[in-house]
């Protein structure tokens, strides 16, 4: 049993995707870009839970149906986001997030 | 109101006492009135027609006729009063006598009388048995009663409720009320009478104050004279409070009322010595009056209030009962028996105690609250006696329970030396009152006011007031304190007439007889002759109010001139003053048929008597005998000085002139007085002028209104009647009335070379007065500094209550403004650190966390980018830093 | 055995390949400076996601993954650049001391995760270690289970007694289901923000 694949790859790559999420909206300037990071980062979460419920007895559907869950937040997300892009987009002529600075102290 | 006084007579002289307060009632008002509307008070306007109405600024002589009304009115009621007290009061002492013999008959078969007073006994049952079947039906008590009635009366206008006394009404309640005796009606005459004259001369006399404006000759401005509205009508205003003073304290039934009329007399003198105030003299006169008077007022209050600690009520009759022993009890008269051992033989020494203060020795304190005395010659303590002595009143046994605070049917005590201050303090009252050594300095300079004030207040009333308290509360005094009143009374009549001697200032020379005779009088009533020194004051106020306006007539007469050496010869412009005041010169002098002889020679005769039995006191008849001579002899140096030989100043004599008839016309009664007052009546065996003993007035005050009597059997009068003599001067009074006639040709004689010096002096000029002076300088400049009193008291007093003041004021700004200088420099220093501590310390900590905050918060505001992917790096490292921080944590836990 | 062991390699070389074609199209995604491509990437790691899955014998949640996630958000994503891809904003670089800051942070942030997820202590709490079982990785779950957890229905072999296992994920299923409609509603709204703004001015 030792050569088969077990839970903590899957963990590893959900980390990677996760963190690229995150490396993704901490560089990218474009707001879209920024949202691409934020998909990364739910995909990450995702392989996390559909992998507890292939290893985990508890978590057998309860995992998947989270996934599901999140899939379907995730397109949500993006469509709210994207509106919200949009938005910024007719408001400032430009998807560059920097120049929304408003909050700056 | 009519039937009123009908019912009590003794309302009459309440009436006559009203009169002048409502007098000076209205002149206030008016005198306010016209105050008020002066300024307000513009030509044509309805303001200025009450004005006008009221007198306008020169209101005329209309107060002086309300005033002189009133006063006027006064006299006719104590006239009338005086004549109805006259057919009523022999009545009402007969019936008391028949009382108080009845009393003693009823109580003889309980009695324990005495084996020799039987005989006396049956003769007195004789007299009795015969009264009780002449008038068996007669229920003499009530009639007595209702005869006291009429001359008694009081209210009560103050009461406190006492929680520590078991007698609800001691020590409670305050009385105003009015006791009409012989002394009170007698001087409600004279004192109305010589008011309604000096009125009647002040009209004439205060003339110049109806102008508009008065120039003030003696005040400087720099001016010149200095000038003033005229004041009649206040004058006439403080005479007629003064009266009113005068009077009230004449009908006052208790202390209090006295005392309280005491003080407005003395609050009138000060305005009417001061009432040319502009005049620094005048002003330091009427503080001076008023000062001394307070000296003496002290005194007075301290014995009121010994008086009210002990007997709790001010009432004359009550405080005499008290102290006094009464005359008789359930078991007769009341008699103490004492075992005495003599010769190896108990004896039996009885003491009749009438009248007597009675001493104890009070016992130890017994459980029941009394304690058990024993009656002493020399006790400790006064026996107080139930105040309350009807019904079946037992008299002091030889052992009495007495208790500390009596009620008014207990026995008490109070310390003997305490009774004797109270004496002494009233007496200071009087001192002062009186100008008596060592306070007559202020009457002197209380000749500062207006002549009819001088003549009023400094010698016919107010001064006069002292020698009444004195009389009045005779009964009060304990020997002791007599023994005082006499020698103040002696060392007063010698110093004061010897001052006389030198003064030139006529009025000076008055006043200093004034207290010369006031002397005279304290020194009869020390040495137990009540009534020669009360007729003393009586006589005396007539004639010296003659002589002092007979003065101010002489000054008016000559603009306000008062110094004798610029007089003289002035008898042919003034014959009626002159003459009138030649009256009043003989009078004082005590040539025999004028009224000062018949009260004079009495004091002598007292003061010879006293000196006979008391042979260590001889000073107490020398020096009042060698003074008669002295007065003679100033009195007629003042008369010739101002009347006969040449003038001395041609100025003054040529604007002489006589008075006015308002001026002469009292002079000329007053004159006729000062001859008649003491004059005696015609009986069946003829008038007996020549006897000095045979005054009416004596023997009317001696009779009916002495106090603390005892009549003695073999002492008769003319009439066959005993004569009631001084319990404590028995044989002192027996003395005197038997040596009467020696001593009063004895005076004679000493009168004698008075006048005879007098005329050697001023009359022929035999001898110079300048080279008198010049032989006896020292002596001479001793009398005209008076004795040195003024310096003296300045030196003894004055200036060690200024110096002790300036170490007040000094300690004042050292110490205590010093201290609190400090005080509040140190407060100032501790503010100050206390505000740097403040500012540094509490304040700069606030601000260093204000600072420290705003620091953090600016250095914070720079975290907050506003870019998004900063908070993302934050968001991501957070993670980072989290996750490590609780794997240390797990760590460490887990270890 | 050797089936079990060749089912094991295989499984194991499988999921090597996916995972790593994954965590390349994952890094691409993040390194690369067009937006484009990058969205590209994007769908590539997406597939591979769902790649994934499958192999985890999710095979609903794989075929759903590649349904909505690369079908419909994807689509969403394109259409987003595809609206604001005019020249500048195609190539907005980032300069390099953000770079090296965000790598520095990811590598630090994958690190943690890595060695946490290694760790016994999670290990424990997760149970993961040591669990698996053959006969369930063999069972794929299909839509029928994950259908009947949803609707309520009693599922799976162990939990036919269980009474209370019938409503499980009724509720959430219907409450998402509403959120979806309220997004695309809300998202249709904000959209079309710019012509009411219009209309207002």
């Amino acid at each position: 049993m030792s050569d088969e694949v077990h839970l903590y790859p899957y963990l590893v790559l959900g980390a990677l995707l996760f963190t690229c999420g995150v490396v993704c909206m901490a560089t990218k300037r474009n707001a879209i870009g920024i949202l691409i990071g934020v998909e990364l980062v739910l995909n990450g979460a995702n392989i996390n839970f559909v992998a507890f419920s292939k290893y985990n007895a508890v978590f057998q559907v309860e995992g998947m149906i989270f996934a599901l869950f999140v899939i379907v937040l995730a397109a949500g997300e993006a469509a709210v986001a994207l509106a919200i892009v949009l938005n910024f987009y007719n408001n400032h002529a430009t998807v560059d997030v920097d120049g929304a600075d408003e909050l700056k102290g | 109101m009519f039937e009123t006084v009908r019912n009590q007579p003794g309302l009459l002289f309440v009436i006559a006492t009203l009169l002048p307060l409502g007098s000076f009632a209205l002149l206030l008002a008016w005198g306010a009135l016209r105050w008020g509307l002066r300024p307000y008070a513009k030509n044509g306007s309805l303001v200025d027609n009450v004005y006008q109405c009221l007198g306008g600024p020169v209101p005329g002589p209309g107060p002086a006729y309300v005033a002189t009304a009133a006063i006027g009115l006064a006299f006719l009621c104590s006239f009338i009063g005086f004549g109805v007290f006259l057919s009523e009061v022999g009545e009402m002492h007969r019936l008391e006598h028949h009382l108080h013999e009845l009393h003693l008959e009823h109580a003889k078969p309980h009695g324990h009388k005495a084996e020799p007073e039987a005989k006396k006994d049956e003769k007195e049952d004789a007299k009795q048995a015969k009264l009780v079947k002449k008038e068996p039906e007669r229920n003499l008590q009530g009639e007595y009663n209702i005869l006291r009635h009429h001359w008694l009366g009081s209210t009560t206008w103050a009461q406190v409720v006492s929680t520590k006394t078991k007698d609800a009404e001691r020590g409670s309640i305050l009385t105003v009320g009015f006791k009409i005796d012989m002394l009170a009606a007698v001087m409600f005459v004279m004192v109305t009478f010589i008011a309604t004259l000096i009125h009647l001369f002040s009209i004439g006399y205060m003339s110049d104050e109806l102008k508009k404006t008065v120039e003030d000759h003696e005040v400087h401005t720099p001016h010149g004279h200095y000038e003033r509205r005229g004041r009649f009508g206040r004058f006439f205003m403080f005479l007629s409070l003064f009266c009113f003073s005068m009077l009230n304290l004449l009908l006052a039934d208790n202390l209090f009322q006295i005392f309280v009329s005491w003080e407005l007399v003395g609050i009138c003198s000060f305005l009417l010595v001061g009432f040319y105030f502009e005049r620094t003299s005048a002003s330091n006169a009427a503080n001076k009056a008023f000062i001394t008077n307070r000296v003496g007022d002290a005194g007075f209050i301290i014995g009121l209030m010994i008086l009210w600690t002990y007997c709790g009520t001010f009432n004359f009759e009550e405080l005499f009962a008290q102290i006094r022993c009464p005359k008789a009890d359930a078991d007769g008269e009341i008699v103490l028996e004492e075992k005495i051992k003599a010769n190896d033989k108990i004896q039996i020494r009885k003491t009749n105690l009438s009248n007597k203060i009675v001493r104890c020795d009070p016992g130890e304190n017994t459980e029941y609250g009394w304690r058990q005395t024993n009656l002493a010659k020399d006790g400790k303590a006064v026996l107080l006696f139930p105040r309350d002595q009807s019904g079946h009143f037992h008299g002091p046994h030889q052992t009495e329970y007495l208790f500390d605070h009596p009620g008014a049917k207990q026995y008490g005590h109070m310390p003997y030396w305490l009774l004797v201050v109270a004496g002494l303090g009233i007496f200071l009252g009087c001192v002062g009152k009186s100008a008596q050594f060592p306070l007559q300095v202020w009457l002197p300079d209380a000749m500062e006011g207006p002549t009819p004030v001088s003549a009023l207040i400094h010698a016919a009333t107010m001064v006069a007031a002292g020698v009444y308290l004195v009389g009045r509360s005779y009964p009060l005094f304990t020997p002791e304190v007599l023994l005082t009143i006499s020698y103040v009374g002696a060392i007063t009549l010698f110093v004061a007439a010897t001052i006389a001697v030198v003064m030139t200032d006529i009025k000076k020379v008055l006043a200093y007889s004034t207290v010369s005779q006031l002397g005279y009088m304290m020194l009869g009533l020390g040495i137990g002759g009540w009534t020669a020194g009360l007729l003393h004051l009586l006589t005396h106020a007539f004639f010296k109010a003659l002589l002092f306006l007979g003065s101010g007539s002489v000054i008016y007469g000559c603009h306000h001139q008062q110094d004798m050496r610029k007089m003289g010869g002035l008898f042919p412009k003034m014959k009626i003053t002159a003459l009138a005041m030649l009256m009043g010169v003989l009078a004082i002098s005590g040539i025999p048929l004028f009224s000062g002889w018949y009260s004079k020679d009495e004091i002598l005769a007292g003061a010879f008597g006293f000196a006979m039995v008391n042979k260590q006191h001889f000073l107490l008849f020398l020096l009042p005998l060698a003074t008669a001579g002295i007065t003679t002899f100033y009195m007629f140096r003042m008369w010739f000085m101002t009347f006969m030989g040449k003038p001395r100043d041609e100025h003054v004599y040529e604007h002489a002139h006589e008075s006015p008839w308002q001026m002469t016309v009292p002079l000329i009664l007053l004159a006729i007085l000062s001859v008649t007052v003491a004059w005696p009546k015609p009986d069946e065996h003829g008038w007996p002028l020549f006897d000095a003993q045979q005054s009416w007035l004596a023997h009317q005050l001696h009779h009916y209104s002495q106090p603390k009597t005892i009549e003695v059997e073999d002492v008769e009068d003319a009439h066959g009647h005993p004569i009631p003599l001084d319990v404590d001067f028995v044989k002192e009074n027996q003395a005197a009335l038997a040596h009467h006639a020696g001593v009063g040709y004895l005076a004679l004689g000493v009168v004698a070379i008075g006048l005879i010096f007098a005329l050697a002096l001023y009359l022929y000029g035999w001898l110079d007065p300048a080279e008198a002076k010049e032989q006896f300088p020292g002596v001479h400049r001793f009398l005209l500094h008076k004795w040195y009193f003024d310096e003296l008291y300045s030196a003894a007093i004055v200036r060690p209550g200024m110096v002790i003041a300036h170490w007040c004021r000094n300690f004042d700004t050292y110490a205590i403004d010093g201290f609190v200088n400090l005080l509040g420099r140190w407060n100032l220093n501790a503010s100050y650190w206390s505000g740097k501590f403040d500012r540094g310390i509490i304040d700069g900590f606030v601000n260093v966390l204000a600072d420290a905050s705003y620091a953090v918060g600016n250095g914070l505001r720079n975290v907050q980018t506003g870019y998004l992917r900063s908070y993302v790096l934050f968001l991501a490292l957070s993670a980072v830093a989290l996750t490590v921080l609780l794997y240390a944590w797990v760590a460490a836990l887990g270890g | 055995m050797l089936q079990t062991d060749l089912h094991s390699y295989v499984q194991l070389f499988a999921f090597g390949l996916v995972a790593g074609l994954t965590g390349l199209c994952a890094i691409a995604t993040v390194v690369t400076q067009n937006i484009v491509r990058s969205a590209t990437w994007l769908l590539f790691t997406l597939a591979g996601t769902s790649g994934i899955f499958f192999l985890l014998g999710a095979d609903f949640v794989g075929a759903i993954q590649l349904l909505i996630y690369v079908g419909g958000t994807m689509v969403l994503v394109v259409f987003g650049v595809m609206l604001t891809a005019q020249g500048p904003f195609i190539h907005m670089k980032t300069n390099g001391a953000e770079w090296a800051i965000s790598i520095a942070a990811g590598i630090l942030l994958f690190s943690v995760l890595s060695v946490g997820l290694g760790s016994e202590y999670l290990a424990r709490a997760t149970g993961a270690r040591g669990v698996s079982k053959d006969e369930d990785t063999k069972d794929s779950h299909h839509a029928a289970t994950i259908g009947q957890a949803l609707s309520g229905a009693p599922y799976g072999p162990e939990r036919k007694n269980d009474n209370n296992a019938g409503t499980h994920y009724l509720l959430p299923f219907e409450i998402v289901s509403v959120h979806l409609l309220v997004v695309l509603i809300g998202a249709a709204y904000l959209a079309r923000a710019k012509r009411r703004k219009e209309e207002i001015t």
